[in-house]
Formats: C-alpha cells, structure tokens, sequence
C-alpha cells in the first residue's frame, strides 16, 4: 500500500504562443510535488552576438531577438546607448518613439488577445474555424492588427524589425502628409477597440483563483500612462533605477529550461499589462479609463486570466494617446534643418528599459572608446515571468485538480500560460496533458 | 482541369528564430484560407495534424537537435519545402553576428559553465536537406511569399531573383547614400525585395536580406576602407545578417589575426 498515486499532467507543446514550451505537473497523491515550465526554443546568444559590433548595428541586431516586439528591443537598446553617451533627443524624436511603440502596442495586443487568448474563450481550435464562427471577432483582429502595423510602418519603415530608427535619430520624420492618414485610422478604430474589451469584459475566468506575486514596472516621467521610463517601482514598496537592476533582481539558469529564470527578494513576480495597470491605471486616457472603471481591476482584482483583459484596457489607451501624440506632432513647430548633433562614441556602460507588451525589457551595454560593444546583458519580461507562470500552475493545479475533469484542467492550464502572452523566443505551441497513473 | 482533387494542405514550422515570418504568413493567411486547408501551425491554431502535406513553410535556423529532427520530419512529410526569412536561407544574425564563435563557449557564456543545453552552429535548413524554394527577407516580403504559394499551389516551381538592393534603389531615384553621404551602406552586396527601404529613408542598408547573387565582398570591403571603416569593422558588418564565410577568404586574410582570440574579435 505504499505506492504512490502519480498523475502527471505533460503540455508537449503549448500552441498559439510565440516560440517553443513545454509544461510538465506532476501529482503525487494528491499533491502537486512538481511543476516545470520548459522553454526548448533554440539558444540565440544574442548577448554574446553584439559583442564587437559597432554600436549603430546593434538596434538592427538586437531587433532579431523577437518579431512581434521588435520596437521595443530596438529602443531598449537605443535608451542604454544614448545613455552612455549622455545624450538627449530632440522632444520631436521622442514623440515619434513614442508612436511607434504605441504601434506596437495596438499590433501584439491585438494579435494576442484576438489570434492566441480568445480561441480558448470561443472554443474554436483552427483559424478557419475562428474566421467563420465568430467572423466579427476575426474581423476586429483583422482591423486593429493593421492598425498598429500601419503605424509602425509610416514611423518605422516596416510593420516589424523597423528601419527608421537609430541612435540619436530618426532617418527620415513622417510628415503631415504621412501622419493624416494614421490620425484617421487611429479614430475610426476606436470604436472596435472598445468593443474588444467589452467581449473580453464579459468572459468568464477558467480559475477564481489564481497565484498572487508582487508587481514591478517602470515609472514613467510624463503624467501619461507611457512605457518609458528610468526608474522601476514595485508593489512591495520600493523604486529602483534600472541601472541597479542586478541588484534587486536574481536571475538564474534553470536545467531543463532555455530561459532564465528571475526573482526579486527571493520569490517570483510579475511584469506586463497587469502589473502597469496596477500602479498606473489613474493615468489612464478617459475612454481607457472608463473600461477600466467597470472591470474587476479597479476592485483589486488580481487574476492572472485578467492580464488578457488588462491588454484589451491598454489597447484603447494606445489609440487615445496615440492620436495625442499624432496631434502634437502636428502641431510641432516646422524647423526643416533642426540642429543636429550627433551622438559622439564614448567608452562607459548604462541600462536602458522599456515597458514591452509583456512587461518591463532591460538592456544593458559596455561600450569601447571607439563605439564597439564590449559586454551586453537583456532580461526580457517573458523570463522575468517563467518563475512566476510555474508557481502559478502549482496553485491552480492544486486547487483544482480534484474539481476539474481532467481535460478541462489541461485545457484551462493552457489558457492561464496563454494569459502571460508569453514570448519564447524572446526568453531564448499546444498543450496535451496526459494523465498517467504510474504505479 | 475542375475534377475533384483535394484541397491542398500547408503547413507553417519554426525552427529557432524571431517567429517574424510566422507574423507575416499569419497576417496573410486569410487571402489563402479558401484555397488551403492549414494542417499545422502551432503558433496560431489548436488543432494540428500530423502527417503528408503539399508545401510546408519553415522559418528559424537549424540551431540544436531539436530543430534537426522536426525538420528531417517535415522535409519527409512535405512535398515542396520552403524556407522563409533569413534565418531559413543564411542563418541570419544567430549565424553572422559572431560567425567565427564555437556554440559551446557561447553557451558557456551566456548560461554558465555548467549548462547541459544543446547547441549546434546555427545553419539553415539547406545545410541538412533539400530545400525546393527558399525566400529571404527579415521579414520576407509579403507579396512575394503570396505569389510563390500561389505558383506552388499550381505545381509550379516559382522563379526568384537575388540582384543587389542598388537595383532597386536605383529605380526609386534614390540618392546613394555611399557615395554622397559616406554610410556603410551594403545595398551593392545585399538582395533585394525589400523595395530598397533603408536607402530610400536615407539610411545605410545594413544587409538584412542577405547576400545578393555572385555578391563582390572584396570591391564592397574596398569601398568602405576608402571612407574610413577600418576592415575589422567591416568584417563585422558584412556578415552581420548571415553571409558564408567562404566569401570573405580574401578580406580576411588581410587582416592579422590573434589565434588566442575567439571570435570576431578584429577590432
């Protein structure tokens, strides 16, 4: 009678997530005794790949570490190197920045809530299925996909990996001409945007509860909601510069896992779209403001499931302050030859960050007298969340293992990675649980 | 002629990459819907199959035993295999960014002396199987990627150029910005399909398609030696985005090498 009672719940491969994961529970009489979140996307190396680099290269490079969210490594490591230079950019390069982030923003919210979440809510396994069941949710998609790829192709040059920006600069500066048109789309699209959140708003959660962590974000300078920013602030009550980041941040290397794993103050926490909402949510543009009012964030809700919920919140916000930014820019004062002073190379080190779809990105550089990387370090926010997703499926699998068939367990295990939006290549596809009764 | 013959099945596959062609065929995938049906594309659906299917397109690069074995699985499975972006065609910058590194003291690192990881030099599939179409781009252009499956869904194998990115360039009226604005602009040396972008923002092309057809490194390496890049620096740049090596035997035999040095360690 000593044998043990051992279900073990496998996830080959979780579906409709950027990159390559695996899940692994293991279930020893009813217990949860071991949880793994393996990451087998291929090993890229990109902080050994930019050494030696001159610096202009490397937001090119460093752009190839992830698709979907391309502007932000390029501007993550623009903001360090500039930082080492100790230079400032022109008020009209940082609007610009900030659009094209925002383009971002509009483009893998919409392609995670739509493409990758709702799937689960919907019960529709293929495109094709998805296309003509709920062919207005594949429409809205459709709409707001375009939406922030068009952005990003005036501001950047193309929807993803964008040429247009570089340290100091941007090569070319859309003008009126170009910017009208995306003012246009940016408002025609609002109503669909506020749509989306309302499907979202209605959906109702796989799990009541879910793990619970600290949040960390950075603080934006402006009175904005924004995504930029120097300083760090966490729910445990403390701020930080990024500089510091290897200070109040551990990181490790896991042995079944490509992607590191992170903590703060010895347990795991949580970035992205949650995490910024929870310190920032008064900051929020009023249409914004008003569907966060009526979800259950703004009563303290802290479900992971809700992360979803929260993008389809900062979706709105980025067409609202989107069109705040076009309208600036508009109303810049023409200067055809504004003084330009180039950034001049200089050895020293500095961090940049940036607040990604899915949460805070660091890049850190060491840069030679004559502009050539040195040494380089990212943390990008899928592995500042690896550690956290596996405690979170240790609680939800305990809770629940005994209260949900076991298919739906699975299948609803999937939807709360799913909800992390999490990036594997980033960190370096469907999820099968099998229940096995070993003796 | 119209007698019954079943739909074709296509399959989307990544090995290691960025996932950005999975993005482009994703945003095109509804133009092809009614003619296809999607047998497997982990990244965007629920339901996949296993089993034969007509074209199979593969992005990343061949970059741990994992990625080798899916794809000796999907070259067997598929009847036309086609590579797309980069990583697929040259090895993108996993490949070029430090082309002269061994895997294992990259992996040693980055993830510390005892990682267990697996690692191969990161190559593209051509170097394992046969590849029947490869289409570069980072990202691929979506227009071409939309032609070559509607050529292939034809059974027709798809003819695709590599000239340089000046030709294009050239066609837009671009001013050049290597020689009037002395940028380390590698558009002589780099396919086009992009439509010249860089160039046609004022900025250098910094190669992100890979090398053009019968590309003249040597005449490229020159040219910016003339404007003041050291050729250390130049070596970098011109492999970047995943050229071979044999095509730069020459460059770098002009160049005095630390064999203690690992890496692209010229500068």
């Amino acid at each position: 009678m000593s044998e043990i009672d051992r279900k073990r719940i496998e996830i080959a491969e979780i579906c409709r997530v950027e990159g390559h994961s695996a899940v692994s529970v293991t279930i020893d009489d009813g217990k949860v005794t071991e949880v793994k979140l393996e990451v087998f996307e291929g090993t890229r190396f990109f902080e050994r790949i930019v050494l030696n680099h001159h610096f202009d290269e490397i937001p090119h490079i460093t752009s190839r570490i992830c698709a979907i969210c391309s502007t932000g490594h390029v501007l993550a490591a623009i903001f360090s190197l500039e930082k080492i230079f100790g230079f400032t950019p022109s008020r009209k390069t940082n609007l610009l920045r900030e659009l094209m982030h925002l383009g971002m923003i509009i483009e893998s919210h919409a392609t995670h809530i739509c493409a990758l979440a709702l799937p689960d809510f919907l019960g529709t396994p293929d495109l094709l299925s998805f296309a003509t069941t709920h062919p207005e949710a594949f429409a809205i998609w459709g709409a707001l996909r375009s939406l922030g790829a068009k952005v990003q192709t005036v501001v950047g040059g193309r929807p993803f990996h964008p040429v247009n920006l570089h340290v100091g600069r941007f090569a070319h500066e859309p003008d009126a001409a170009e910017l009208m048109p995306l003012l246009h789309m940016l408002s025609n699209n609002m109503d669909i945007a506020i749509k989306l959140c309302e499907i979202l708003l209605a959906l109702k959660l796989p799990f009541e509860k879910t793990y619970q962590s600290s949040f960390l974000s950075l603080i934006s300078e402006d009175s904005h909601y924004s995504y930029f920013g120097r300083n760090v602030i966490s729910s445990e009550g403390w701020q930080a510069s990024v500089n510091d980041y290897k200070q109040y941040m551990d990181e490790r290397v896991v042995g079944y896992s490509h992607a590191k794993h992170s903590t703060v103050s010895g347990k795991p926490f949580m970035v992205g779209s949650l995490a910024r909402l929870h310190f920032f949510s008064e900051r929020l543009g009023p249409a914004a403001g008003r569907l966060y009012g009526k979800s259950p964030l703004s009563a303290g809700q802290q479900n992971t499931v809700l992360n979803n919920l929260a993008q389809a919140i900062e979706l709105v916000e980025a067409i609202e302050r989107a069109q705040a930014v076009i309208n600036q820019l508009l109303n810049y004062p023409q200067e055809p030859h504004e003084s330009f002073v180039a950034p001049v190379p200089t050895a020293g080190q500095a961090t940049g960050a940036v607040e990604c779809p899915r949460g805070t990105l660091y890049h850190y550089y060491q840069l030679s007298e004559q502009g050539a990387v040195m040494a380089a370090d990212m943390i990008t926010p899928s592995a500042q969340n690896a550690a956290r997703i596996e405690h979170d499926i240790r609680v939800v699998a305990e809770e629940y293992h005994g209260q949900q068939p076991s298919q739906m367990l699975e299948k609803n295990l999937e939807t709360l990675v799913r909800a992390y939006d999490p990036c594997n290549t980033c960190a370096t596809h469907m999820v099968r649980v099998q229940y096995a009764n070993i003796d | 002629m119209s007698c019954a013959r079943p739909i074709p099945k296509v399959a989307v596959e990544s090995l290691t990459g960025c996932a950005g062609e999975l993005l482009i065929i994703l945003e095109n995938l509804e133009k092809l819907l009614p003619f296809i049906r999607l047998s497997r594309f982990t990244f965007a659906q629920s339901t996949n199959e296993v089993g034969p299917v007509d074209i199979t397109f593969v992005e990343g690069s061949v970059s741990q035993p994992h990625d080798l074995e899916k794809l000796k699985k999907i070259r067997a499975n598929s009847r036309w295999l086609v590579a797309v972006g980069n990583c697929a065609v040259w090895g993108c910058v996993q490949k070029g960014g430090c082309s002269a590194c061994s895997p294992e003291n990259m992996l040693k690192s980055v993830y510390g002396e005892q990682s267990n990881i697996e690692v191969m030099r990161a190559a593209p599939p051509r170097e394992y199987v046969k590849v029947d179409v490869e289409l570069s781009g980072c990202p691929i252009n979506a227009t071409q990627f939309l032609s070559v499956t509607a050529s292939l869904l034809k059974d027709h194998l798809p003819y695709i150029t590599h000239k340089p990115v000046c030709l294009e360039c050239k066609l837009r009226e671009n001013p050049c910005v290597l020689i009037e604005q002395n940028l380390p602009c590698l558009g002589p040396v780099t396919a086009a399909g992009c439509g010249a972008l860089c160039p046609s923002l004022g900025a250098a092309c910094y190669g992100c398609w890979g090398p053009c057809e019968s590309p003249q490194m040597d005449a490229m390496a020159t040219i910016l030696a003339e404007k003041g890049f050291s050729i250390a620096d130049i070596l970098v740049r011109l492999k970047s985005f995943g050229a071979p090596d044999k095509l730069f035997e020459r460059i770098e035999s002009l160049l005095p090498r630390d064999p203690s040095k690992e890496g692209n360690l010229y500068v």
